[in-house]
């Protein structure tokens, strides 16, 4: 009775060793009744020994006459010189992988069944629901743009009733500034910060409040410094931009644990004009055996 | 369970087929030269045709469908290169050769081996043609049987016997099933119960029923006489192959994502698993995954014991199912 061979192959490693000229015969070693380890060597890319130990395990199976007549066949085709056993170039034993049985069947099935009924509830509300985010025909709430767009049109509804309450006169319920923080409330559905609010008191408190910087920054045009040398100091840096004009802000990066600076900063200037003369005086201009670049600075979070 | 890769092909494998005792696994591709291999190592057993006589005796297009007889003695084969070949099994030579006008596209022995059906395309202004040889006079001028599908009708995609040597059942593009009596080339009956082309036809262990799979995103399962649709295997993604396991009441479905569309999506959206439904409850409970690419043939070994795969990847997986898979109790 012919056996099969049943390979197993699944531990094997290859050790690399000088090259050498003569390559060691393959041996076969059988380890008890039904293991054999093979031995191969061959050379690498990179002349290299490379030996391949591979360990089967042989299993004996009573067959039928015809499948053990056929499995003394002489190959043929493309694979008439391969060696008997698999050939590792075109018989690989893959990873392991399990089956996956499928537990909760009712529940996937449910939630395909909710998801065709999204379906219809969409192609039915198609028309009928607008967004007052995008525009797109879905609710608000599930607007794809809510992260970016929302909180964008929040503050600009807060100017807007920043204008109104001014034309209007404050303190009026029911004004204009009420209704736009009623549609806030009902179009945000999610946690603001009262910094942010555009509501009520939010944009009348943010008038008097002690947090100039973010409305200083909005009417500024900023220039970005970078190839700044180390040991910049922030007051070098206003010696330097002083001159074109009124500077509303200098931020130098620095090394949080050194101090030294990072090699960039930001300068603010009250007017536009101020800002393009100092970018085309000093990009390009040595400074501290360094050479400075100068360009406008993109708006910060694109 | 570790499966067996079998990289034979360098294009995507087009059918796999055991043999009737399962201990030999023929897969065809794309590329032009049908391999078989021994299923318990999956070991390369041989190729029909090779390099060195390409232009006589091997194929020269890519091979869509492939079948193997009864006493697994001759092996047959359908190509692109608009020829059929028979080839004997043991040696790997070629016996004869039918050259058709157009594309093969299907083919399959009857119950003895003697009598060998195929199809050709409706391509180029020739028509769809449903051939019936007989394999012990294989010559393209004597055909036991042979109807022309009109120049508007659903051409075949698959086929299958049926009966004993009486009966071929055909799918067809359109998603009918017909069956044909080989003896008056007569249609005896014909369904519609998919609505896109049918993919694959197999037979059940004892032919008492086949399974269907289809680009409609489903597999039916139908009574082999009267073509009754009994069972639906409903998916989200076109069904490439189906088949019944002769062991246990399950089916195993494979498909996926149109192999032109891959490229677009991720492995784990294309949902390239090997799917396993109850066959009387029609409930999947199992998945196997491993292919990254949708799965374009699948067989359970006659054995039951298990499964190969062929996918669009261009590998051969040979499964055999863990003991999980024989303990598993099905929970209605």
């Amino acid at each position: 009775m012919p056996e099969p061979r049943e390979m197993t192959s699944s531990n094997w490693d290859e050790e690399n060793e000088p090259a050498d000229a003569s390559l060691p015969m393959p041996s076969e070693k059988m380890v008890g009744k039904d293991t054999k380890i093979v031995t191969t060597y061959s050379l690498n890319d990179e002349d290299k020994r490379v030996k391949h130990v591979r360990t089967y395990k042989i299993e004996r199976k009573l067959v039928s006459k015809a499948v053990a007549q056929r499995k003394s066949l002489a190959k043929f085709g493309e694979s008439a010189d391969d060696r008997p056993g698999p050939d590792p170039a075109t018989t690989i034993v893959a990873e392991e992988i399990s089956m996956q049985f499928v537990a909760n069947k009712e529940e996937s099935e449910k939630d395909n069944e909710d998801k065709s009924a999204l379906d219809v509830l969409k192609e039915k509300s198609k028309g009928v629901v607008k967004c007052r985010i995008c525009k797109e025909d879905h609710w608000t709430t599930n607007c794809p743009y809510k992260e970016t767009l929302g909180p964008l049109r929040d503050s600009l509804a807060g100017k807007d009733v920043d204008k109104e309450d001014d034309a209007g006169g404050s303190g009026l319920p029911g004004g204009p500034g009420a209704t736009a923080s009623a549609s806030n409330v009902t179009s945000g559905g999610k946690y603001i910060p009262p910094s942010r609010r555009g509501g009520e008191g939010g944009a009348r408190d943010r008038i008097g409040e002690s947090m100039p910087d973010r409305r200083k920054n909005e009417d500024t045009y900023a220039i970005r410094v970078s190839n700044v040398s180390a040991n910049a100091l922030e007051t070098d840096l206003q010696e330097l931009f002083k001159p074109f004009g009124n500077i509303a802000r200098i931020f130098l990066a620095k090394d949080r644990n050194t101090g030294e600076c990072k090699g960039f900063a930001f300068i603010n200037y009250y007017k536009k004009e101020d800002a393009a003369r100092a970018i085309s005086t000093v990009n390009r201009l040595g400074y501290d055996n360094l050479i400075l670049n100068v360009e406008w600075a993109k708006p910060s979070g694109t | 369970m570790k499966p067996i890769s079998l990289h034979g092909h360098d294009r995507a494998i087009t059918c796999i087929r055991y043999n009737r005792e399962g201990d030999l696994l023929f897969s065809s591709a794309k590329d032009h030269l049908p391999n078989v291999w021994y299923a318990i190592n999956g070991e390369r057993l041989g190729t029909f045709g090779g390099k060195n006589d390409r232009d006589r005796n091997s194929h020269s297009g890519a091979v869509w469908c492939l079948d193997v007889d009864w006493e697994t003695k001759n092996f047959l084969s359908g190509a692109a290169d608009n020829s059929v070949r028979l080839w004997d099994v043991c040696t790997g030579k070629m016996l004869n050769c039918i050259e058709t006008k157009s594309a093969v596209r299907t083919c399959g022995f009857s119950f003895s081996g003697n009598l060998a059906a195929f199809t050709s395309d409706k391509q180029m202004g020739h028509p769809c043609i449903i051939n019936v040889m007989d394999v012990r006079d294989f010559q393209a001028d004597k055909p036991v049987m042979q109807v022309v599908i009109p120049d508007k009708g659903p051409k075949v995609t698959s086929l299958v016997w049926s009966g004993i040597e009486e009966q071929i059942i055909t799918g067809h593009d359109n998603g009918d099933l017909a069956q044909w009596d080989v003896k008056s080339s007569q249609k005896t009956n014909i369904v519609s119960d998919h609505s896109k082309t049918v993919t694959d036809i197999q037979m059940s262990k004892d032919n008492s029923m086949f399974i269907s799979s289809s680009k409609d995103t489903t597999a039916k399962l139908f009574d082999t006489d009267t073509l009754e649709c009994m069972k639906t295997y409903k998916t989200e993604r076109p069904v490439n192959s189906a088949s019944i396991a002769p062991k246990f009441d399950h089916v195993v479905l494979g498909g996926g994502q149109e192999a032109m569309d891959v490229t677009t999506t991720s492995t784990r959206i294309g949902k390239f698993d090997a799917r396993f439904f109850h066959l009387v409850f029609e409930e999947e409970f199992a998945r196997v995954k491993g292919h990254f690419g949708p799965i374009n043939s699948v067989q359970f070994n006659p054995e039951g014991t298990g499964y190969a795969s062929g996918g669009e990847d261009g590998y051969v997986r040979l499964h055999t199912f863990d003991p999980t898979y024989f303990s598993f109790q099905f929970e209605c």
